[in-house]
């Protein structure tokens, strides 16, 4: 049984060797042909001197087509090239190369991956004879390792996209102002997509409300002028399209050139093959968009572009999700940059009217007050600050102020084109007209031409390059006073909302101001004229006394005041003596006083001694109906004996002078005019000849600085310095003596000297 | 770092004599030169180097923006020229070196004597009626190829050479390996390489030329080589009878000739 089964094994055994032994005693030329690997054998200049039947499978040609040609020329453009910087001079200096990749080209056009093995058969001098090659098919192996060098790729562009996404979000941190992080985006954002150029627009809200925003230029680099305005004038309307979608590509083609044909022009002229919008967003709010163009690719630094010409890059997917993030991180930076702004300038705002207000409450003359806005105007808040007010010989520029001194003189000529030679320019006269601000962000120079009312005016306008304007009228209880034009030229940035909001916080402060300056002037001027109309005459000649009289306005506040004085020859040879102060320094003050003055004279026509004017005046006060109180002084004056008779409604004492000295008489002051009335004392005396009355109202006495008192001693004083003096030159020295030159009252003085 | 560590700069031959630069094209390193340049050792200082990125040059010198366009090259040679306080020089430059040579020389005028341009091409692709070669397509097609053969190359290619126990110092040599390259300084090499336009320089070429075209070269055909000849004033164009872009391996006898029986 063992046995048996021995000798069948043994059987088998035999049989499989004796077919083993036929496989191996292979003939070497099937070895050579039918190997699983191509063959070749090349002379030293590469020429092809023996081929296996493999390879010529491979290559889909008889042997024939194969033998005499060259390795090289069975290789595909780049494996020629590989082959004859690297696989060749290998050969030569090493002897061997190993698993060089190679694409052979087969009959059908189709290639082949290959590995090629080589090893060069040199003479004993070194001298090469013959290279023997051996190729491998790598198809699969080919494939997996392009998707290895693929996967690597996408790896590298995703590093380097992380890469530019972290020093963009680095640089947009840094960025404070939204002209800094604009230059970031653009910056960045052309770099990542290798764009020629890039501009950024952003929205801003238009003039008036429920307006579509427009868009604003925020920065460009990279892109010529001509192509930047096509942009810009196709950037208002697509700004809604765009914002809609994600980052889109617009061929600069046939297409574009249908719906804008002057950007397709524009695009051409600058050798950009596509336009990329990015939507700029912040937290779904669309703020702008970014737009980057490309090329063709023609030009790659001193570099060919391998791109044909006229081809059309398209972004990959890779750089699409980039700038998309970009478009989103930049949003959020403007965002922040924008606030950031919006907070300085409120700041700045509040500081400017601030400024202003402080300037306009101390204003002391209108002219002077708006000149000096002006100043602070320009250039604060704008380039050139003009100023046109009603008058009462109508209108008048009264500031016409550009920040650059150079321009002034523009300024100044247009002068010529604004009242009072000139009604008003446009933007000035709509607002005056319709009583409401004028915003013009942008001038469009074709309504400039058609605005203006004279060629030179438009040359003088162009000259000052205007580019944004506001025009506020003046308006202050319901009147019209006038319109504030401030304009921005080209180097500053146009006029917004705020800015116009600003402009009108400050006209609205100007109103008040003008219309309180003119209201002041006003009623001046009213009080100057009643004023005068009720002060007497200078005194008239009285034989036997020689008088003098001073008025003096106070010198702040409001010029008018209730002082008067009065001096009645009597019949009798007498003479009536007084002088007055009613309280207040108004219209009204001045309207008590010519009353009072009014009734004084009527009761002269009885000569009534002065404590019987007082005592009258008293009982008569509320049937006058007066609204104000007075203090007054009355004297009566014998000329021939010289007999004083004094009497005082609350009234600082009359001084006398006689012989250098000066005494107050003690006259005892009864109530002022207007209070509940008491018997009215009366003091007599004389004057003797020579001697002299002086007669004043508190003004020339009390100040702000010292009291009643005081004032009176010095007064006293200075009359005894002056004694000898006539009444003129004393009223002149007593005034120069204690008159300050601000004067917060009236002064009515009065001096009478009786002949010696 | 001296342009001479940079850039492996070896000398050797007569000092004092005529110097000889050379300088190897697109492809591997100084040892293209290995049969050539000993030849000129008797007579001339003989000069040899590697461009920035191959050979035994510092890697860590490579600065893609400096080596961007073959004037960052050109700037390299001129820096090794002027370290050795070379006068007169002939240059000799193989493929894209003889354009660097072009540039070294706008450079630098006063260092050059003459100029050797062995396979020159002032561009690869055909641009009008100009006959480059190649199409973009086909550049396209020889910059994935080099792609192709990074992965295999940069880790397996020198191991395996090795075997020459009995010439040690080829093996060392051989570690080092002649092509290996990083590969993106290769595939940039071969870019600013075969991307160049260089015909606007070549007018500007003021020292004698000689232009030494290959037979059958696909890399720098016969018409390249002319334009190149028929550009540089004065120059002379010497037809080689040997085949492909590397005479001076394939046949560094006819080469060495040539260039003696010119100079």
């Amino acid at each position: 049984m063992t046995s048996t089964r021995q000798a069948t094994d043994r059987r088998v055994d035999d049989a499989s060797r004796s077919r083993l032994a036929d496989l191996l005693v292979d003939d070497p030329t099937d070895l050579f042909e039918n190997a699983p690997c191509g063959y070749l054998s090349t002379l030293p200049d590469g020429t092809i001197v023996k081929v296996n039947r493999t390879m010529c499978e491979w290559l889909g040609r008889p042997a024939e087509q194969v033998l005499r040609t060259r390795l090289r020329d069975l290789l595909s453009v780049g494996g020629q090239v590989f082959h004859d910087t690297h696989l060749e001079p290998l050969l030569r200096m090493q002897g061997a190369v190993r698993e060089v990749a190679l694409d052979v080209v087969r009959s059908d056009g189709a290639l082949l991956p290959c590995l090629v093995n080589a090893v060069e058969l040199r003479s004993a001098d070194g001298a090469p004879l013959m290279v023997r090659a051996t190729l491998f098919e790598a198809t699969a192996r080919r494939r997996y390792e392009r998707e290895i060098l693929a996967a690597r790729r996408a790896a590298e562009a995703s590093e380097a996209g992380s890469r530019t996404l972290q020093q963009f979000t680095t640089e947009l941190a840094a960025a404070v102002t939204t002209a800094d992080a604009a230059a970031v985006v653009l910056h960045r954002s052309r770099r990542a997509a290798h764009a020629t150029g890039a501009a950024l627009w952003l929205v801003e809200a238009g003039p008036h409300a429920g307006e579509d925003p427009g868009v604003v230029l925020a920065g460009a680099e990279g892109i010529p002028a001509d192509l930047l305005d096509a942009l810009a004038e196709t950037a208002p309307g697509r700004v809604q399209v765009v914002l809609g979608g994600g980052v889109r590509t617009v061929p600069a083609g046939s297409a574009l050139r249908a719906v804008w044909p002057a950007l397709a022009d524009a695009a051409a002229g600058a050798g950009c093959s596509d336009l990329v919008v990015v939507p700029v967003t912040a937290d779904d709010t669309h703020l702008g968009a970014l737009v980057l163009t490309l090329d063709d690719g023609s030009a790659d630094g001193d570099l060919i572009s391998l791109a044909e010409p006229g081809q059309h890059r398209s972004l990959n997917e890779v750089e699409t999700d980039l700038l998309a993030t970009l478009g989103r991180q930049a949003g959020q930076a403007l965002e922040r940059a924008r606030l950031h702004e919006e907070t300085a300038r409120q700041a700045e705002r509040s500081t400017f009217l601030l400024d202003a207000a402080r300037l306009l409450a101390r204003a002391t003359g209108v002219t002077e007050t708006v000149e000096r806005l002006a100043e602070m105007v320009v250039p604060r808040l704008a380039d050139m600050c003009l100023l046109d007010v009603v008058g009462e010989h109508g209108m008048a520029r009264v500031v016409a102020r550009h920040g650059d001194p150079a321009r002034q003189r523009l300024v100044d000529e247009l002068r010529a084109w604004a009242p009072p030679h000139r009604e008003l320019p446009a933007p000035a006269r709509a607002a005056m007209q319709e009583g409401r601000t004028q915003w013009f962000p942008a001038l469009a120079e074709d309504w400039l031409a058609d605005v203006v009312r004279d060629p030179a005016e438009l040359t003088a306008v162009r000259a000052l390059e205007l580019a944004s304007i506001i025009s506020v009228p003046l308006v202050a209880e319901g009147r019209s006073l006038g319109v504030m034009t401030l304009s921005a030229d080209r180097r500053r940035r146009p006029f917004t909302r705020a800015d116009v909001e600003l402009a009108e916080q400050l006209a609205l402060q100007v109103s008040l101001m003008m219309a309180k300056a003119q209201r002041y002037e006003l009623e001046a001027s009213t009080s100057h004229t009643l004023q005068t109309a009720l002060l007497p005459p200078p005194p008239p000649q009285v034989p036997g006394v020689s008088v003098a009289v001073r008025y003096l306005a106070a010198t702040y506040g409001v010029e008018i005041g209730g002082d008067f004085y009065d001096v009645a020859p009597l019949p009798g040879d007498h003479v009536a003596i007084a002088v007055g102060d009613v309280v207040g320094h108004d219209i009204t003050a001045a309207a008590t006083m010519g009353q009072l003055r009014s009734v004084y004279r009527s009761l002269l026509v009885e000569a009534p001694a002065p404590s019987a004017v007082i005592d009258r005046l008293q009982a008569s006060w509320p049937l006058l109906g007066l609204q104000r109180m007075a203090t007054a002084l009355f004297a009566t004056l014998d000329l021939p004996t010289g007999l004083l008779h004094v009497a005082s409604a609350g009234h600082p004492p009359p001084l006398m002078i006689i012989d250098g000295e000066a005494e107050y008489l003690p006259v005892v002051p009864s109530r002022m005019l207007g209070a509940p009335p008491a018997p009215a004392l009366e003091w007599s005396g004389v004057l003797p000849r020579g001697g002299t009355l002086v007669l004043f109202t508190d003004g020339l006495v009390e100040s702000r600085s010292q009291d009643i008192d005081a004032g009176l001693t010095r007064l006293r004083e200075a009359a005894r310095r002056s004694a000898g003096a006539g009444p003129d030159e004393l009223c002149d020295r007593l005034l120069a003596d204690l008159a300050g030159t601000h004067r917060a009252d009236d002064i009515a003085l009065l001096a009478l000297t009786r002949d010696a | 770092m001296s342009a001479r560590t940079r850039n492996d700069v070896r000398v050797s031959g007569r000092d004092g004599a005529r110097p000889m630069v050379f300088a190897h094209g697109y492809g591997c390193d100084q040892n293209m030169w290995r049969f050539v340049a000993p030849e000129f050792e008797s007579d001339h200082q003989v000069v040899t180097f590697d461009h920035v990125g191959f050979g035994n040059s510092d890697l860590a010198a490579y600065d893609p923006a400096r080596y961007g366009s073959l004037r960052g090259y050109a700037e390299d040679v001129v820096q090794v020229m002027r370290d050795l306080e070379l006068t007169d020089a002939v240059f000799v430059g193989h493929s894209v070196s003889a354009m660097i040579g072009v540039l070294a020389h706008e450079q630098a005028p006063e260092l050059f004597g003459a100029m050797v341009m062995v396979g020159p091409s002032a561009r690869y692709i055909d641009d009008g009626d100009y006959v480059g070669g190649f199409s973009r397509a086909q550049i396209r097609d020889l910059l994935d190829n080099l792609d192709a053969n990074h992965l295999g190359w940069s880790t397996a290619m020198a191991p395996v050479i090795m075997g020459n126990a009995d010439r040690p110092e080829l093996t060392a040599e051989l570690t080092n390996s002649f092509c290996r390259t990083d590969p993106d300084v290769a595939r940039q090499f071969a870019r600013v390489s075969f991307l160049s336009d260089n015909r606007a320089d070549l007018p500007g070429v003021s020292v004698p030329t000689l232009v030494l075209q290959c037979s059958e070269d696909v890399i720098a055909p016969e018409p390249a080589g002319r334009y190149v000849h028929e550009n540089v004033p004065g120059s002379t164009f010497w037809q080689l009878a040997a085949t492909g872009h590397c005479p001076h391996l394939s046949a560094p006898e006819e080469t060495t000739a040539a260039i003696r029986a010119w100079l």
